[in-house]
C-alpha cells in the first residue's frame, strides 16, 4: 500500500465562483495566501478543464491534476451541481493513484453535501434564491461551522493536523 | 535511430545488375517509397486492434552490404537488420532459367532462407511482350514464373511476383502487386521479429522478482521494442514502451530497490544549465547498459524520450505538462538531497530546465498546426512552466537574502528543511549564468525576475487564464515595494481587490488592500481619499470574511483594525468633500420600535434604532442618520450625535426636530464619521412584489401626533366679499414653543399664486410681528400657545373646489436659537362658497322685490344669521330697501334638502346711476360650529382645573371624532342646541372625568341664538336690476261700451252675451338705465292672450301703440265668455317693438321690457244663461184623520 497523500488544503468554491471555504491544514499560517491564490487560479484550469469536458461529452466529477507547483499538486473535482472542490496535496515523487484522490474528493463531497441538505440554511433567504447555491452558502458562510467540522474530519483522516487556530477564529468570529 | 525506415536488401545476378535496364528498375523501385498505408496486427495484441503506419521508409541496399553477425550482446533495435530480401529475375525463356538463373536463385536463397526473422521475395520482371506470349504458349508450357514458384515457394504463402516492365513502369498499377508483396513480406518479418522480442521481454519481466534481475537490461530490451515501434513510425505504440517502463521504474523505487543504478544524482557541471529535453546529451543508454546511470540522468532520458514521441506525435502541450509534473516531482526528490548538491543547483535546473523546454517546444510546435483550444492550453502550460521558473527565482531570492522571506515570495519555499552542515557541498557551483550574475547582484535578480514573470503572465493572457496572470502581477506588485518603487506597486495593489471583490474572494481582496495601506503607510504620505477609500473597502472585507480567515500578517488582529480606525478618524476630517461608502456591512442601522415617541418638552420625534457595528473595536462617529420617507415623498432626518459605537449591538435614540405625524418607513440611514459617510439605502419601497419575502418588507414606523407642536392652519377668510381680490387665512399655533422666527411659504401645485408681500396679519399674536418677502411669510416673536392668523392673498382660485396648499414652515425657537426646525405640510383648503344664491325680481311701479334663494353647494348644513341687502353708500338716500324678513327664527338652517329663502322691498328714486347693492350673509357651517362651541366648552373646564390644559387638544380631537361617527346628534341640536356626544369617550381613566364635564356642558340645552365664536360673512355684490320699459296691463270690465267708469260692482255677466271690457297699459319708464334715459317713447305692442276654452275676444285683440313714461293707453274690446263659472281675465302681453332707425350689430334693438298684469288676480262670475228650471214641489198631505 502505497503512502496516502498528505492534505495541505481543500477549498470549496460555489458554481459562481464564490469561495465557499478554504480550508488549510499546512502548518505555517502564512501558507494561507498561497493556498488562496491556489483556490483562485485554479478556478482557470478548471473552466479549462470543463470546457473541454462539456466538448467531450463527459460526465466525470474528476478533473484529475490541474496543475503542480514547488511543492504541491493541485487536482479539481466539480460536483454534478458545478460545486467546485480543489484540493492541494503535497507533492512528492512518488505515483499518487487517481483512485486515492478520487476518495478523498468523495469524502469532501459527502461533507459538503450533508451540510448543505441542513434545511435550516435557507431560513433567512430571499425567496427567489432558494434554488441558488451561492446565496445559500453566503446565508450560511461565518457561521457555516458544522461543514468546517466536516472538513476538518476529513482532513484529520487524511492526517492532516488539524490548525489550532480553528478554535480560536470560531471563536473570534461574533 | 537516425537512420529511420525498414531495411530492404536486393540481389540480383551480375549480369543484370550491369545493366541500364537494371538502372531503370532501379530508380523506378526508388520512386515506391515511402510505402503508404500499412496495416498491422497490432504488437502481439489481439485481432481487433490494428495499427495503421501511415508511411513507412524503406532503405534498400545490396544484400552483400549488410554484415550479419551480431556486433553486440545488446538488443538493437529490430530494424538493424533487413526485414526482407528481394531477389530480381529477368529471365523469358525456360531453357535460359533451367540452365543458369536456377542456380544463382538457389544460391540466393540458402543464404537468406538460414537467417531468421526476414523475409524473402523474387521480382520476376517481364517486358509486356514477353507476357503476351506467354499466354499465347499457355496451353503448351509453363512459365518461368511458374517454374520459380515451384521450385522455390515451397509453403502456402506466395513469395513471387511479376513485376511487368513497360513503358509506362511510372503507372501505378504496374507496381500494386509488387508493393503489396513488399508490404506483407515486410510486415511478417517485422511481426515475427516484434512477437519474439516482446516473449523474450515478458520473459524477463516476468523474472522480476528473481535474483539476478536488472533493471537496466529489462530497460533496453523493453526499449529496443519501443525504438522499432518508432522505427516504424508507430510512435504511439512506443510511447506506450516507454509509459510502461516508466511506471516499472516506480514499482522499482517503491520497492526501495535501486541497486541498478548509480547514485541519485551525480551532477556534472552543466547538468543545471542544460536542455532538458536531449537525448544525445549523454550516452545514456551506454551509462544505462553500464548500470552507472544516475537516476537523475535516467529520469530525464527517459522524459526526453517520451516527449520527443510526443513531439512526433504533435502534441507539444503534452510535453509541457509532463515536463513541468516531472520537475515539480523530481525536484522535490532532490531537495533530500539539497545540501549534497551544488548551492542552487536544483533552482538552477528546473530554471533552465522550463526555460529550455519551453524553448524545445517552441521549434517543435513550429511544424504543427495547433487548433485555437490547444493552442490556449499549450501558452497555458508554457505560462506555468514560467512561473515554475520564476518561483525558482523567489526561491533564490529568499536564500540570498535578495527577496524578504515573507509572502508571496515565501509561497514558493517549501517547508524550511532541516538544513545540515554545509561541510558535504561541493565546491562545484552552477553555470547557469544569469542565475549567477542574479546571486551576486541584486538588480539582476530583479530583471530577470521581471522577465520570467512578465513572459508568464503574456503566455497566461493567450491563454485566458486571467486569475493566474492577476496573481503574477500581484507578485510584480510585491517585487515593487522590494525595490522601492513604491508607486507603482500602491497603483497595482489598488487596482487588484477590483479582480477579487466581484466573486466574494475578500481574503485575497483584503490582502490586496493591506498592501496597499502598509506601502501608504511607509511611504507615509498624506491621507488622503484614496487612502480612506482603501481602509474602508479593507474594512468591508474585514467584516465579510470575519477575520478566521484573514489573510494578515500581523499578530493582532483588533489592535492593527483598532489603529486604522483611528487613522482613517483623523483622515476622514481632513478630506476636502464628502466621501460617500454605500452599503458598507460593518454598519447597519434598524428600526428597533415600530413607533416613534414624541420628545413631550420640545418639538418632535425621537426614534429608537439599533446601530450593530460588526468590527471588533470601538467606531468612533459623529452622527447617526436615518432617514424615513413618507405619504407625498415627505422625508422626515432623524439624527444623534454619538462619539462612538462600541462593537455589537447598540441603542440608540435618534431626534428628529421637526417631524410630522404619520407612518413611515425607514428609505435610509447614515453613519458619518466626518466627512466619511457610510450610507445604507434601503431597498426601493417600489420595488416589491409579491416573491418579497416579510424580512424584506419596509420597516415601518408610525409618528404620534404632537398636540403641543407648531402647526399651520389655513382656512377660507372669515370675511368673503365677491369681486375683490381673494385671499385665505393662514394661522400659525406655536403650541408649547416659543418662537423667535418663523417663515411659511405656500406654495399651490395648482398654480394659485400667493402674494405674500400683501398679507397682514389678521388677529392673534401680542407681539407678532409681520415681515413680507416676496415668497414669504416672515413672523417674528410669537409667543407660547398663540394663534396667528395671517390674512394673504392669493389669485384666483375660483375653478377649484378646494385648494392644496404645501406649506412649508422653518421656525427657530427662543430656547434653541441654533436649531432650525422645517415642516412641510399639505394642506387642503375649500375655496369654493359653501352657499349660492339665485335672485328673482319683481317689479312694481317704482318697487321692486327681490327674493335670494340660498342653498348649501356641499353636503354640509350651513347655519344663516342673517342676510341683508344694503345699498351702496351713493344710493342711501335713493334706494330704501325694507327686508321682509320676519325676525323669527333669527338662525335659519341651509340643508341640502331645504334652501333658504330671503325677500327685500327696494323703492328708488328714477333717473340715478345706481351702483350695486351688497347681499351680505353671515353664516358659518354647522361643524365649524360645532367645533367652535366643543372649543367653548373645553376652554371652559380648562379654566376650572389647569391641571387639563396639556390634554386640550386631545379633547377636543376625541370629541370632534366622536361627532363625526354618527349624524343622530344633528336634529336634536338644530332644534334645542342641545349637543349629545354619542359613543362612549371615556376609556382613557385618567380623562374619564373630563369627559364627563363636557358631555354635561355640551348637553345642556342653549338658546340659538347664544353667541359663541365668530360668524363668516360673506358679501355678494347685487346689480339693481334695469327695465326700459314697465308696462302695467290690465283688462276692466265695463257695464257698457260707453260708460268711462268701470262698473263699481260686480256686473251679473253672463255666457254668451258679450261683455264690453277696456285694455289699459300703463307704462312707466322709472327702472330705465340712465343712459337710456333720455328715450321718450317706445313703441309697444300689445296682444290679449287666447284663452279660446273660456273666451272669445272680439275687437282689436292685438295693437301697437306709442307709450311715454307714465303714459296710459286703452283700447275697448268685446269678450263673450263660452262658458259659465269662475274665470280669470285673458292676459294681456305687451312687447317692445323694435327701435326705428336703430341697429346694433345687424340686428334691430328691442327694449327691454316687462309687463305686469293688474288684473292677474281677478276673477269674474260668470252667470248662465236664462232658460226654464222645473222644480217639483211637495204640494203637501191630506189632514191627518183625528
Amino acid at each position: 500500500m502505497p503512502p496516502q497523500p498528505r492534505l495541505n488544503a481543500v477549498a470549496f468554491v460555489s458554481p459562481q465562483n464564490h469561495p465557499i471555504l478554504i480550508r488549510t491544514f499546512a502548518q505555517p499560517r502564512q501558507d494561507e495566501l498561497k493556498y488562496h491564490y491556489i483556490a483562485h487560479t485554479s478556478l482557470d484550469v478548471i473552466e479549462e478543464r470543463i470546457a473541454s469536458a462539456q466538448a467531450a461529452k463527459s460526465t466525470e466529477c474528476y478533473l484529475s491534476l490541474l496543475y503542480t507547483m514547488e511543492d504541491v499538486a493541485v487536482y479539481g473535482y466539480v460536483t454534478p451541481l458545478r460545486v467546485k472542490i480543489i484540493l492541494a496535496l503535497a507533492l512528492t515523487d512518488a505515483v499518487v493513484r487517481d483512485i486515492d484522490v478520487i476518495a478523498i474528493f468523495k469524502a469532501m463531497h459527502t461533507a459538503y453535501h450533508l451540510s448543505v441538505a441542513n434545511p435550516f440554511l435557507k431560513v433567512n433567504m430571499p425567496l427567489e434564491s432558494v434554488n441558488d447555491h451561492a446565496a445559500m452558502l453566503s446565508a450560511g458562510s461565518a457561521k457555516w461551522k458544522a461543514f468546517r467540522q466536516r472538513v476538518d474530519d476529513v482532513g484529520r483522516v487524511m492526517g492532516a493536523s488539524i490548525p489550532s487556530s480553528t478554535s480560536n477564529a470560531s471563536t473570534q468570529s461574533h | 535511430m537516425s537512420n529511420q525506415g525498414v531495411l530492404v536488401t536486393y540481389s540480383s545476378s551480375r549480369e543484370f545488375l550491369a545493366t541500364d535496364h537494371w538502372k531503370q528498375v532501379w530508380a523506378a523501385l526508388l520512386c515506391q517509397f515511402p510505402l503508404r498505408t500499412l496495416v498491422w496486427r497490432g504488437p502481439g495484441r489481439s485481432s481487433q486492434s490494428t495499427q495503421t503506419i501511415q508511411d513507412l521508409n524503406v532503405r534498400i541496399a545490396p544484400l552483400e552490404s549488410v554484415k550479419q553477425e551480431h556486433t553486440s550482446q545488446v538488443p538493437q533495435t529490430l530494424l538493424e537488420k533487413p526485414l526482407l530480401n528481394l531477389y530480381f529475375v529477368v529471365c523469358e525463356d525456360n531453357e535460359t532459367y533451367k540452365n543458369t538463373i536456377k542456380k544463382q536463385i538457389r544460391d540466393w536463397h540458402t543464404i537468406i532462407s538460414q537467417r531468421k526473422y526476414q523475409e524473402w521475395l523474387i521480382v520476376h520482371i517481364v517486358r509486356p511482350e514477353g507476357r503476351a506470349a506467354q499466354q499465347r504458349m499457355f496451353q503448351m508450357k509453363t512459365s518461368v514464373l511458374d517454374k520459380i514458384k515451384a521450385d522455390f515457394n515451397l509453403d502456402k504463402k506466395d513469395r513471387c511476383v511479376q513485376l511487368v516492365w513497360a513503358s509506362d513502369f511510372e503507372n501505378p498499377a504496374a507496381w500494386a502487386e509488387f508493393i503489396t508483396k513488399l508490404k506483407e513480406g515486410i510486415l511478417a518479418a517485422f511481426d515475427s521479429a516484434f512477437t519474439q522480442r516482446e516473449a523474450e521481454m515478458k520473459r524477463s519481466e516476468g523474472q522480476i522478482q528473481m535474483p539476478g534481475w536488472n533493471f537496466c537490461t529489462f530497460f533496453i530490451l523493453k526499449e529496443s521494442l519501443a525504438i522499432s515501434l518508432e522505427g516504424i513510425n508507430l510512435f504511439e505504440d512506443a510511447l506506450e514502451q516507454y509509459n510502461e517502463l516508466e511506471a516499472a521504474f516506480f514499482k522499482v523505487v517503491r520497492d526501495r530497490n535501486l541497486s541498478w543504478f548509480g547514485s541519485l544524482i551525480d551532477p556534472d557541471p552543466e547538468d543545471d544549465s542544460a536542455p532538458l529535453l536531449s537525448t544525445t546529451r549523454k550516452p545514456y543508454r551506454d551509462l544505462i547498459l553500464g548500470n552507472t546511470i544516475s537516476i537523475f540522468d535516467f529520469r530525464i532520458y527517459l522524459l526526453a524520450r517520451q516527449c520527443i514521441l510526443l513531439s512526433k506525435l504533435g502534441r507539444v502541450a503534452e510535453i509541457c505538462r509532463r515536463s513541468e509534473k516531472f520537475l515539480t516531482n523530481f525536484g522535490r526528490r532532490l531537495r533530500e538531497l539539497e545540501d549534497t548538491l551544488p548551492e542552487f543547483f536544483i533552482e538552477s535546473w528546473i530554471y533552465s530546465s522550463a526555460l529550455s523546454v519551453a524553448d524545445t517546444c517552441d521549434t517543435w510546435v513550429s511544424a504543427v498546426n495547433l487548433s485555437k483550444a490547444s493552442q490556449a492550453r499549450y501558452s497555458a502550460l508554457k505560462g506555468e512552466l514560467m512561473e515554475l521558473a520564476q518561483q525558482q527565482l523567489d526561491i533564490i531570492g529568499i536564500r540570498t537574502g535578495h527577496l524578504p522571506s515573507r509572502p508571496p515570495f515565501s509561497i514558493a519555499l517549501s517547508a524550511p528543511a532541516s538544513r545540515t552542515t554545509q561541510s558535504q557541498r561541493k565546491s562545484q557551483t552552477i553555470s547557469r549564468q544569469e542565475l549567477l550574475a542574479a546571486i551576486s547582484d541584486r538588480d539582476a535578480l530583479f530583471d530577470l525576475y521581471v522577465t520570467i514573470t512578465n513572459r508568464a503572465i503574456e503566455y497566461y493572457a493567450s491563454a485566458g487564464r486571467r486569475k493566474f496572470a492577476i496573481k503574477l502581477h500581484g507578485n510584480l506588485a510585491a517585487l515593487d515595494v522590494v525595490r522601492d518603487r513604491l508607486s507603482s506597486a500602491f497603483d497595482t495593489y489598488k487596482n487588484l481587490p477590483a479582480h477579487y471583490a466581484p466573486h466574494g474572494w475578500t481574503s485575497l481582496e483584503s490582502f490586496m488592500r493591506m498592501q496597499a495601506l502598509s506601502i501608504h503607510t511607509s511611504t507615509e504620505q498624506a491621507k488622503d481619499a484614496d487612502w480612506a477609500h482603501i481602509v474602508v473597502d479593507f474594512l468591508k472585507a474585514y467584516v465579510e470574511d470575519m477575520g478566521a480567515e484573514l489573510l494578515m500578517d500581523v499578530d493582532d488582529h483588533k489592535a492593527y483594525v483598532t489603529g486604522l480606525i483611528e487613522s482613517l478618524r483623523h483622515a476622514a476630517a481632513e478630506l476636502q468633500a464628502d466621501m460617500l461608502y454605500p452599503d458598507h456591512p460593518a454598519l447597519s442601522v434598524t428600526m428597533a420600535e415600530s413607533e416613534a415617541r414624541l420628545a413631550q418638552d420640545q418639538d418632535g420625534a425621537l426614534l429608537e434604532v439599533t446601530v450593530r457595528n460588526q468590527l471588533p473595536c470601538n467606531l468612533p462617529v459623529d452622527e447617526i442618520v436615518a432617514v424615513l420617507a413618507g405619504h407625498e415623498g415627505a422625508q422626515l432626518t432623524f439624527s444623534a450625535r454619538v462619539s462612538s459605537i462600541q462593537p455589537g449591538s447598540t441603542r440608540l435614540t435618534l431626534f428628529c426636530p421637526s417631524s410630522t405625524p404619520g407612518m413611515f418607513a425607514l428609505q435610509s440611514s447614515q453613519v458619518k464619521m466626518s466627512r466619511v459617510v457610510f450610507e445604507r439605502k434601503e431597498a426601493k419601497l417600489a420595488a416589491l412584489s409579491k416573491t418579497t419575502r416579510p424580512k424584506d418588507l419596509p420597516a415601518l414606523v408610525r409618528i404620534p401626533k404632537d398636540h403641543h407642536a407648531v402647526d399651520v392652519r389655513l382656512r377660507p377668510p372669515k370675511r368673503i366679499e365677491l369681486g375683490t381680490p381673494a385671499y385665505m387665512t393662514v394661522s400659525l399655533q406655536t403650541g408649547r414653543n416659543d418662537i423667535s422666527v418663523a417663515t411659511l411659504r405656500l406654495v399651490s401645485p395648482s398654480g394659485v399664486q400667493f402674494h405674500c408681500q400683501e398679507a397682514a396679519i389678521d388677529e392673534g399674536g401680542d407681539n407678532a410681528t409681520l415681515e413680507a418677502a416676496d415668497d414669504a411669510i416672515i413672523l417674528r416673536d410669537v409667543g407660547k400657545r398663540q394663534i396667528v392668523t395671517v390674512a394673504v392673498p392669493h389669485s384666483d382660485a375660483s375653478s377649484y373646489h378646494t385648494l392644496r396648499v404645501n406649506v412649508s414652515i422653518e421656525y427657530t425657537t427662543v430656547t434653541e436659537p441654533n436649531l432650525s426646525r422645517k415642516l412641510n405640510i399639505a394642506r387642503f383648503v375649500a375655496t369654493s362658497l359653501p352657499i349660492t344664491t339665485n335672485v328673482e325680481d319683481f317689479f312694481r311701479g317704482t318697487r321692486l322685490f327681490s327674493l335670494f334663494t340660498l342653498s348649501t353647494t356641499s353636503h354640509q348644513h350651513v347655519r344663516i344669521r342673517s342676510a341683508e341687502l344694503k345699498p351702496s353708500r351713493q344710493d342711501a338716500d335713493s334706494v330704501s330697501v325694507v327686508s321682509c324678513q320676519s325676525q323669527k327664527p333669527d338662525i335659519v338652517t341651509v340643508t341640502p334638502a331645504q334652501s333658504g329663502q330671503f325677500l327685500f322691498q327696494l323703492d328708488t328714486v328714477r333717473g340715478k346711476a345706481r351702483d350695486p347693492m351688497k347681499l351680505h350673509i353671515t353664516y358659518r357651517m354647522l361643524r365649524e360650529e360645532v367645533e367652535s362651541f366643543i372649543n367653548a366648552a373645553v376652554a371652559e373646564i380648562v379654566a376650572d382645573d389647569p391641571s387639563l390644559l396639556p390634554h386640550r387638544e386631545l379633547l377636543i380631537d376625541r370629541l370632534v371624532e366622536a361627532l363625526s361617527k354618527s349624524v343622530d346628534w344633528i336634529e336634536l341640536y338644530g332644534v334645542t342646541g342641545e349637543l349629545v356626544v354619542p359613543g362612549n369617550l371615556s376609556e382613557n381613566s385618567e380623562l374619564a372625568s373630563a369627559f364627563a364635564r363636557l358631555k354635561e356642558i355640551l348637553g345642556k340645552p342653549r338658546p340659538l341664538n347664544s353667541s359663541f365664536d365668530e360668524w363668516r360673512d360673506i358679501i355678494i355684490p347685487v346689480d339693481i336690476p334695469q327695465m326700459h320699459i314697465l308696462a302695467a296691463a290690465q283688462l276692466r270690465i265695463f257695464a257698457n261700451p260707453f260708460s268711462q267708469q268701470p262698473s263699481g260692482q260686480a256686473l251679473p255677466l253672463f255666457a254668451g252675451q258679450p261683455i264690453s271690457a277696456v285694455v289699459t297699459v300703463t307704462t312707466s319708464f322709472h327702472w330705465a338705465p340712465s343712459e337710456d334715459a333720455e328715450m321718450a317713447q317706445y313703441l309697444l305692442r300689445y296682444d290679449i292672450q287666447d284663452m279660446t276654452g273660456d273666451w272669445l275676444v272680439s275687437g282689436p285683440k292685438r295693437g301697437d301703440f306709442s307709450a311715454e313714461d307714465g303714459s296710459t293707453f286703452s283700447s275697448p274690446v268685446t269678450l263673450i265668455a263660452l262658458h259659465h263659472g269662475e274665470l280669470s281675465l285673458p292676459k294681456v302681453m305687451v312687447n317692445a317693438l323694435p327701435l326705428p332707425g336703430k341697429q346694433r350689430m345687424r340686428t334691430s334693438v328691442i327694449p327691454s321690457c316687462e309687463t305686469y298684469q293688474l288684473h292677474g288676480a281677478e276673477k269674474v262670475m260668470v252667470l248662465p244663461r236664462g232658460g226654464r228650471t222645473t222644480y217639483v214641489v211637495d204640494m203637501g198631505r191630506e189632514a191627518i184623520p183625528a
